[in-house]
């Protein structure tokens, strides 16, 4: 399926970036995206993957929008106390009619996952049930200095064993919508080339990125290939 | 250089930048290696910016005649061996 003069115009500049090309253009249109988390760490990230045109992003957060997340950038003031998931498909819609933001369907099966985990328990679940189902995932672990973004491609070692020892946190601090937006164009790297991907960690300290390859734990059971279970676990 | 034979066309004389360049990319993109495309263009900036940005991406300039004001500029490229370049 050729991409439409419309879709042509509206993603042009993108077009041109080394790497992408029609083909990946139309994986991406195509593309089903969880994101968990939706907070206002998260909101530059769902921003850049609309702007992206992935196919449909499926927002997996069942909190209420809170003031603090107001420091995000899609939450207006009246959406405070709505449910987020709502909210954000709300924001979102009008920025792209080539991307459909819904709330995520139990059972839904994604072709890519997004995890801004509230704590480190809900990103190593969340991890763990991406891995399980075969599908790349991104996670981020903001933190005080800036955070990080850890790229698990299909077959890479898992967050378990790539994650920060200092585990997760998202403290309001300045640059989370830079660490957002690398999630989101890390997501989008593991999109356009699904093969031959290596799992990698960015580290971004005071603004300044530094990116090493994920190692596996000795014995953990990521070396394993993974059998896809239900995608509701760990939701 | 002229009269080299081109399978496929595509005609962007009506468009401009960076619409001339996407949709010629796109178009070498749908080619195998070794195909040749044959591009008409506007004379002026989409003359010297396309077959520019296509030798930058590795394809060959086979072919550029001017063919005057009204039909503007056939351009001839040759597509490059290997796919498009792999982001960092």
């Amino acid at each position: 399926m050729a991409l439409t003069d419309d879709q042509v115009a509206r993603f042009s500049r993108q077009l041109l970036v080394p790497g992408f090309g029609e083909a990946v253009q139309e994986r991406l249109l195509s593309a089903r995206v969880r994101v968990v988390g939706a907070d206002g760490p998260a909101t530059a990230a769902l921003v850049a993957l609309v702007q992206a045109g992935i196919g449909r992003i499926w927002v997996d957060d069942e909190g209420y929008v809170a003031p603090a997340d107001r420091q995000g950038w899609i939450y207006a003031p009246d959406s405070v106390g709505s449910p987020r998931a709502a909210a954000a498909r709300e924001a979102l819609s009008p920025l792209s009619r080539h991307t459909v933001v819904e709330p995520y369907p139990a059972g839904g099966v994604p072709d890519a996952a997004l995890v801004f985990a509230s704590s480190a328990a809900q990103g190593i679940a969340m991890g763990e049930v991406a891995r399980k189902a075969g599908i790349p995932h991104v996670m981020v672990e903001p933190d005080a200095e800036g955070g990080a973004v850890v790229s698990i491609p299909v077959g890479a070692p898992c967050f378990s064993c790539a994650r920060s020892v200092a585990g997760v946190g998202r403290p309001p601090v300045a640059g989370i919508a830079g660490l957002s937006a690398l999630a989101a164009a890390e997501l989008l790297h593991l999109l356009a080339q699904p093969v031959g991907m290596t799992g990698r960690r960015i580290d971004v300290v005071r603004g300044v990125p530094t990116t090493h390859p994920t190692a596996r734990s000795p014995g953990c059971a990521c070396a394993q290939p993974a059998v896809p279970p239900s995608l509701d676990e760990g939701g | 250089m002229t009269g080299v034979a081109a399978p496929a066309r595509l005609d962007v004389r009506a468009d401009a930048c960076p619409m001339t360049w996407v949709k010629t990319r796109i178009a070498l993109g749908r080619l195998a290696a070794g195909d040749r495309l044959e591009v008409l263009l506007s004379p002026g900036e989409a003359a010297e910016s396309v077959p520019r940005s296509a030798a930058e991406d590795g394809h060959r300039v086979v072919a550029l005649d001017d063919l005057g004001p009204a039909e503007g500029v056939r351009l001839v490229l040759e597509k490059a061996d290997g796919g498009e370049a792999a982001w960092p």
